[in-house]
């Protein structure tokens, strides 16, 4: 017996026109993990009402930019030059049609009913699409929303207070979309002047 | 009246870690609050990428250091989900174990902490006193004070003994005594009811509102639990009674916290006395395939959850978490309306704050 009532994927394809892909798993003590997509990230406001009315509380929000699944070595050993030839491969589309090529962002809305999770997850193009606020609706929101925007190249739409929360405003956007080579982070620049100076002493001795 | 606005941090003799608000009063009154965070922000999340699955046990055990054993119990738990692994009924209930004596040493702290800020250091002693019980067992039985590395993927890395287990047994007949008269101090000093009963109140609509967890939804009458509403690990077999009060202002916490180490107690007993026989965890570290998992556990201060995904490299591919200390930084501006200036101190020692947790 669970929380989440049997009819929530209706529900939830009601409130999403654009449309969603559903599963749901039981853990071995009945603790029911939904996992909702949604094909239409403007659907994300009617679901997330969807789920306050069911009594939801907005556990966390997860952004990361999956990874394109890797190509399987396997077979090309096996078959020959078939898959070689052809190029680069077409990345995978997610729901929705956004392209999984390690450039574009999956935000997952995890939400607890009753001790039950149910995900929902939306799909943003590279470069970063803008959705939906959800802190006028959880207010708990705040804070994971500004957190996302400071480390990913999102655009939160509607955020009553898009501050930085943790990073400084000196730190450039999206520092997790970088490559922040060691020297440049510890600001190295001394290194050569340190070396100059060993050489001059060297110099000076010999 | 005007309002002035007074700094309280990033460094304060009341605050463990650093922590900058911005306290507009009026007289003594606070008026708003702003809080700035992200002095010790030290990117975990970016790391646990960066390491393999199994290094990460290591790395979200310290992350903090009072619930140290709930994050790589929650991670642990996902990536079993994610790999299919049935984890043994005795590293099960030890997995409970220790995780219900880290609860005792974290409420003691916490309680301890409050008398030392309501100026009562007489009882700050006496706790912190009888939280050295709970320190010796887990020195004992785990090789460690904090962090004590229980957990592995597919089970635990320690086992009790019949040596071991009527250590614990002792050292639980020693701590309840002394337990039972902590709490009639909290319930009955008047200095204790005078500083912290009816101060910082967080209402029930209130806290419903800011997603609060653990102690402090609790102490304002939310009964929710992880450990009975979604039960993992051993709870399923368990007697877990849920504390809550109506109030929702310090001592409600306070008192909370006390009743919640008190079942621990029970807890510890229960699951000593129907210690499954079994393995304890796998022979051997099992393949992670690609997959995503959410898994959920009752940490000190309330319901941590832990989302990771993986794509059948050594790495996962992102792992987060969001501690219960992510939401009660936002009811704190509930509960500072309208509080003295000389209460702040307590009110915020109250959501038993964890900074290095909610900046990672």
């Amino acid at each position: 017996m669970t929380a989440l009532p049997d009819d929530i994927e209706a529900r939830l394809r009601a409130a999403a026109p654009g449309g969603i892909g559903y599963s749901r798993d039981e853990t071995a003590k009945g603790v029911a993990v939904a996992w909702c997509e949604l094909a239409d990230p403007a659907d994300l406001e009617a679901a997330a009402r969807c789920l306050k009315d069911l009594g939801a509380r907005l556990s966390t929000i997860t952004a990361l930019q999956p990874k394109p699944p890797e190509p399987d070595d396997d077979d090309d050993a096996a078959d020959g030059d078939d898959a070689a030839d052809a190029g680069e491969p077409e990345p995978p589309r997610a729901l929705g049609g956004v392209a999984i090529d390690g450039t574009s962002y999956e935000i997952a809305y995890h939400f607890d009913v009753d001790g039950d999770t149910l995900t929902l997850t939306v799909f943003l193009p590279a470069g970063g699409g803008t959705v939906p606020s959800l802190t006028p609706l959880f207010r708990n929101a705040d804070w994971s929303e500004r957190e996302l925007m400071e480390i990913y190249a999102i655009r939160i739409d509607g955020h009553p207070d898009p501050r930085r929360l943790f990073l400084d405003e000196s730190v450039d956007a999206a520092v997790l979309e970088r490559l922040i080579p060691f020297s440049t982070l510890v600001n190295a620049a001394s290194t050569k002047s340190l070396w100059e100076k060993i050489l001059e002493q060297k110099g000076g001795a010999s | 009246m005007s309002t002035f606005t007074i700094p309280v941090g990033p460094l304060h003799v009341a605050l463990e870690e650093p922590m900058y608000f911005k306290v507009e009063v009026e007289g003594e009154t606070v008026r708003n609050v702003e809080i700035t965070a992200g002095h010790v922000h030290r990117g975990v999340e970016y790391l646990t990428t960066k390491r393999t699955i199994f290094q990460n046990i290591t790395l979200t055990e310290r992350i903090c250091s009072l619930c140290s054993n709930s994050h790589p119990e929650a991670y642990c738990m996902a990536i079993e989900q994610i790999a299919g692994i049935a984890v043994s009924e005795r590293a099960e209930s030890l997995r409970v174990m220790a995780s219900e004596i880290k609860r005792i040493a974290s409420h003691l702290f916490n309680v301890a902490i409050l008398a030392h800020l309501v100026g009562f250091d007489t009882l700050f002693m006496q706790v912190m006193e009888t939280r050295e019980i709970v320190q010796d067992l887990k020195e004992t039985l785990f090789g460690n004070r904090m962090d004590i590395g229980a957990n592995c993927i597919g089970g635990v890395r320690f086992d009790l003994d019949s040596k071991g287990l009527s250590y614990l047994a002792a050292q639980l007949l020693r701590l309840e005594p002394q337990l039972d008269e902590i709490v009639r101090h909290y319930r009955t000093n008047t200095s204790i009811l005078r500083r912290t009963r009816g101060v910082g109140v967080l209402d029930r609509a209130a806290a419903v509102d800011c997603a609060v967890v653990g102690p402090v939804a609790r102490a304002s009458g939310i009964a929710y639990d992880v450990r009975t509403k979604a039960p993992y690990s051993a709870y399923d077999k368990l007697d877990v009674p849920v504390h809550t009060l109506e109030d929702g202002d310090v001592w409600s916490r306070a008192l909370v916290r006390l009743a919640e180490a008190k079942t621990a107690i029970d807890v510890l007993r229960q699951c000593a006395a129907h210690l499954p026989e079994g393995p304890t965890g796998p022979r051997e570290r099992p393949d992670v395939p690609a997959g995503q998992a959410i898994a959920k556990c009752e940490a000190p201060r309330g319901e941590l959850i832990y989302y990771v995904r993986t794509d059948g490299s050594r790495c996962p591919e992102r792992v987060k978490w969001r501690v219960p200390s992510f939401m009660n930084w936002d009811a704190l501006r509930v509960m500072l309306a309208d509080a003295k200036v000389a209460d702040i101190s307590l009110i915020v020692s109250s959501i038993d704050p964890c900074i290095s947790c909610t900046e990672r």
